[in-house]
């Protein structure tokens, strides 16, 4: 579905060849009593394009969370391109580098410019200049094509213009992953497309994307494979095409009846 | 009540050198205050028991009223020979010292709560964004969470201020020679009531007007993001 000749190579067989970017193996994980995660097992190949999709309250925004440690899971483990996910401060820097995150609320630092945003992390996190950092900055803040609004607030800018800025802002840091999570769920229906261009366009880069997303349009057209869960389980999971055409579990049918 | 404009001329020059005294004990409160409130207030935000000693510190600082802390201070310490016969007591014996540490204890007491509640108030998205673009838990205090709270406290800090500027008239009973305590001793001497406690009232008055429009100044440079244009 993709494009990019070099990366569908990568693409056409998911998981196989390619060295895994993330791997999930037996993760589970608990608020008090309830049992949100339950036996994840989820390879994502370097390159690969993943939806997560699933009802409300499934667990696909805990998984994504996990992975970059916004949530601590309560068992099992998560490797980021070879390393090991623990609570140690170091690990957790050191997944996190690898990793991009983008918000349903965008989270954009609201005190700061659309400019300041995304030179906020390369100044202190990689300590770059203050000059390099814009450098940067106005590089990513043009493909995302918001350029013409460096100077403003977040407040001052619509919805897909702020989530095409954190989009930016994660970018500038040139994360080999990127995890979204609902990216457009809290956008108008003219953003969501504004915002899913650019991941389109991102997916032609040969990034790894996890995207947990109710765009099926998008999952279909764009994704490599659909992971489906429910119950905080994965229920199922294929490449993108059989995934909508030829659902193999009755729930994942009911899913895509609903949603199409 | 009279107001006698020769007197209000004429003692002008104490009252200066009064309000002198009135800054020489608010500007080290303010900052000392902030110091110790910081802390305070992050350990107030600590989860279950941790927080205990934060949630002492402040009832008794907001619980005790300035006045008697004064006295404790000034008074009551030098009665303990650790205090009276060591280094302390050059401390101690100075009552400037003296009021700069109780009002300061005060003022942290209620900065304390402010800035807690600040720091409650920011959206822990904005945090998590930090976590997630590879920020240290210290940066994400220094460079994001207290710049953010001190934006959303600026107008409780603003009312807490103007509350500071008159309190420190409880130094006069630790014998410092404040604009009050100035009033007090132009009345001493013209047997005047009204006059040197009005014409104090309105130098108290430009001074909390002062602040508030420096208040609003920088409410408009730091929170310029709030207003859409």
């Amino acid at each position: 579905m993709n494009a990019n000749p070099t990366f569908a190579a990568a693409s056409a067989q998911p998981g196989t060849t390619a060295p895994a970017a993330i791997s999930i193996t037996g993760l589970n994980k608990h608020y008090g009593a309830f049992h949100v995660l339950r036996d994840i097992n989820l390879q994502v190949a370097s390159g690969e394009i993943v939806v997560l999709c699933g009802p409300s309250g499934s667990g696909k925004s805990t998984l994504i969370r996990c992975i970059n440690h916004l949530e601590q899971h309560t068992s099992g483990q998560i490797h980021v391109n070879g390393t090991l996910l623990t609570s140690r401060a170091e690990d957790v820097a050191s997944v996190r580098r690898q990793l991009g995150m983008v918000f349903q609320s965008f989270n954009l630092f609201p005190h700061m410019t659309v400019l300041d945003n995304c030179t906020f992390a390369l100044r202190l996190a990689l300590k770059m200049s203050a000059k390099e950092a814009e450098c940067t900055a106005r590089e990513y803040l043009e493909k995302v094509r918001v350029i013409e609004q460096a100077a403003k607030f977040p407040t001052q800018l619509s919805g897909g213009q702020q989530q095409r800025v954190a989009i930016a802002r994660a970018l500038c840091l040139q994360p080999r992953i990127m995890l979204f999570d609902e990216p457009t769920s809290a956008l108008d229906p003219e953003s969501v497309g504004s915002v899913l261009r650019i991941m389109e366009d991102l997916a032609q880069t040969g990034i790894t994307m996890i995207c947990v997303t109710h765009e099926m349009g998008f999952a279909r057209r764009v994704a490599d494979r659909c992971v489906f869960m429910e119950g905080g389980q994965i229920i199922e999971e294929a490449l993108a095409e059989t995934f909508f055409t030829a659902p193999a579990s009755d729930r994942l049918k009911n899913f895509i009846d609903q949603v199409l | 009540m009279h107001f006698d404009m020769q007197v209000a001329w004429d003692s002008l020059p104490k009252l200066l050198a009064g309000l002198g005294n009135t800054f020489t004990v608010l500007v080290p409160v303010l900052i000392l205050g902030l110091l110790f409130a910081i802390p305070v207030a992050l350990g107030r935000l600590k989860p279950g028991a941790r927080s205990l000693p934060a949630t002492i510190y402040v009832s008794v600082f907001r619980g005790v009223p300035s006045l008697v802390l004064l006295y404790l201070i000034y008074s009551g310490l030098p009665q303990f020979p650790i205090v009276r016969d060591t280094f302390l007591w050059t401390f101690f014996s100075n009552p400037y010292f003296c009021a700069w540490l109780g009002l300061a204890l005060t003022h942290s007491g209620f900065m304390a709560e402010i800035i807690r509640g600040a720091l409650a108030a920011i959206p822990p998205g904005t945090i998590e964004a930090a976590q997630t673009l590879g920020l240290t838990p210290r940066q994400i205090l220094f460079r994001l969470r207290l710049p953010m709270a001190a934006r959303y406290a600026l107008k409780a800090y603003q009312n807490e201020l103007l509350i500071m500027v008159k309190s420190t008239s409880a130094v006069s009973a630790i014998t410092i020679i404040d604009l009050t305590a100035a009033a007090n001793t132009v009345f001493d001497y013209t047997y005047d009531p009204f006059t040197p406690l009005l014409t104090a009232a309105a130098i108290y008055w430009c001074i909390t007007n002062a602040i508030r429009l420096g208040c609003s100044a920088a409410d408009r440079k730091f929170n310029r993001h709030l207003v859409r244009q």
